[in-house]
């Protein structure tokens, strides 16, 4: 199963008009088919980063889906709905993800994804991307899953990982993880955005410091789907 | 069925090119011509001098979807997952898309038995890969540059050409930025890409009805590449 992520910097005047073109537009169209699935829509946060950025991933089948995807946007039934949808944002960029070894996400069950555009609370996820050392991007792959995924294994977890991804050949960058993460306790949260990492995390045996072996450069976005995003 | 095509820019430690170059000659080229999957088409340096050190642009056809997920599946943990991490230690970084061939375009599949993939030496040659953002739809923007660039190129004397339009592309959904097309043009006369690199646009080229002003109602931003084959790249 191959995952189709898209950073969508939208005309903040055409805001709702986007959503509604996903929501009306992409999503419904999806599912009369078996090839994807629109899986999460949501809006980076607003006083955590860039305005009016919208994050969208989809599930496709696989690479022979994906191809038919491209065409109906190219030349087929999507090319007249993502030329309206060009219409409401300055661009869009796009990358192609195959789940981590250890990712709990490694298929996605249509069934299990609604596409009525039913609605339900609101939630947040912090999304990390990192870009491992150039010699350490397979030991960081084996490693977040064996250390930092496990740590996350506690009784009352802060988030929850419920997917890790890596650029699949030839699209985007090729030395990079992602890992969509669930916030499940916003105080800790808070806590987080407004403490210092206690000394205890950047002595040896803590993640933030044996992981500086593998990476120093990553980035977290905030985001919070939508009350009708498939996922949440 | 539609073929697909992978563009790689690979951004080269400079004391590794050659080692670069040789995985690609030796091992990708070969590699991928044990199978029916993919074959390596372009591998070309930005031409030193007019862009960024040690950078190098490649361009490998794949079959279709199906193909391009085998080998991605082959990247990730497959045969090639130990390969291309020594690649990765000869660069500093690679960024791919993977295009599609636009309507207009004369290369729209490829013959694999017409490549070859013995890296048998020829002269060089020189593209210009022309990259735009256009602020027009893609779809206006990819029927402009048909209709009053590449038509008219094609019509001119060929004294008066300085490039051949080889290929055009546009990016496969969900591979990279949507608003994006692509010109691969070979540089048929040198001696016009010289006086267009030393000379003023002339006046009548700055009028309402030539293309360089009609085409502003679609796009202002682009970026030329000169892109210069290797001498054992399959196609140049």
């Amino acid at each position: 199963m191959l995952f189709l992520h898209e950073v969508h910097k939208v005309d903040g005047r055409k805001a709702d008009d986007f959503e509604q073109a996903f929501r009306k537009g992409l999503m419904p169209a999806l599912a009369k088919g078996d090839d994807a699935r629109l899986l999460w829509y949501t809006n980076h946060a607003m006083g955590s980063g860039a305005s009016y950025n919208v994050v969208t991933i989809t599930a496709v089948k696989d690479g022979a889906a994906w191809e038919r995807l491209a065409l109906s946007f190219q030349k087929g039934s999507l090319q007249g709905w993502v030329r309206d949808v060009d219409g409401l944002r300055h661009d869009a960029r796009g990358k192609l993800l195959l789940p981590l070894h250890w990712s709990p996400m490694q298929e996605v069950d249509w069934r299990a994804v609604p596409t009525d555009g039913r609605e339900h609370p609101l939630s947040l996820y912090m999304e990390d991307t990192m870009w491992p050392y150039r010699e350490q991007y397979l030991r960081y792959i084996d490693t977040s899953g064996a250390a930092y995924s496990k740590s996350l294994e506690v009784a009352d977890p802060f988030i929850k990982i419920e997917a890790g991804f890596q650029p699949a050949f030839g699209s985007h960058l090729r030395r990079e993880v992602v890992l969509m993460q669930k916030i499940l306790k916003l105080d800790q949260l808070r806590h987080l955005l407004t403490h210092e990492i206690p000394i205890a995390q950047r002595r040896p045996g803590g993640w933030m410091h044996e992981a500086l072996v593998l990476r120093d450069q990553w980035e977290s976005r905030l985001l919070r789907t939508s009350a009708w995003s498939p996922l949440y | 069925m539609t073929m697909l095509f992978l563009h790689e820019v690979h951004k080269l430690l400079g004391a590794k090119e050659e080692e670069f170059e040789q995985a690609y000659r030796g091992g990708w080229m070969p590699m991928l011509a044990r199978g029916d999957d993919a074959r390596l088409l372009w591998y070309a340096n930005h031409a030193a001098g007019s862009g960024p050190s040690y950078n190098v642009v490649t361009i490998t056809a794949i079959n279709d979807g199906a193909a391009w997920e085998r080998l991605a599946l082959r990247v990730q943990k497959g045969d090639l997952r130990e390969w291309i991490d020594g690649v990765d230690q000869l660069r500093y970084d690679v960024t791919g898309k993977i295009l599609l061939p636009v309507y207009w375009s004369r290369l729209q599949e490829v013959d694999f038995k017409t490549v070859p993939t013995d890296g048998r030496e020829h002269e060089l040659s020189l593209f210009m890969e022309d990259t735009g953002w256009p602020y027009s739809s893609l779809d206006d923007y990819i029927r402009m540059w048909d209709e009053i660039y590449a038509r008219p190129m094609s019509q001119a004397p060929p004294e008066m050409r300085i490039l051949d339009i080889q290929a055009c592309f546009q990016v496969a959904h969900g591979s990279y930025q949507r608003r994006e097309a692509i010109l691969w043009q070979k540089i048929t006369s040198l001696d016009a890409l010289m006086h267009l690199l030393t000379s003023d646009l002339p006046p009548e080229q700055r009028k309402p009805g030539s293309y360089m002003v009609d085409a502003l109602q679609y796009r202002d931003q682009w970026q030329s590449k000169l892109l210069r084959t290797t001498a054992w790249s399959p196609l140049y």
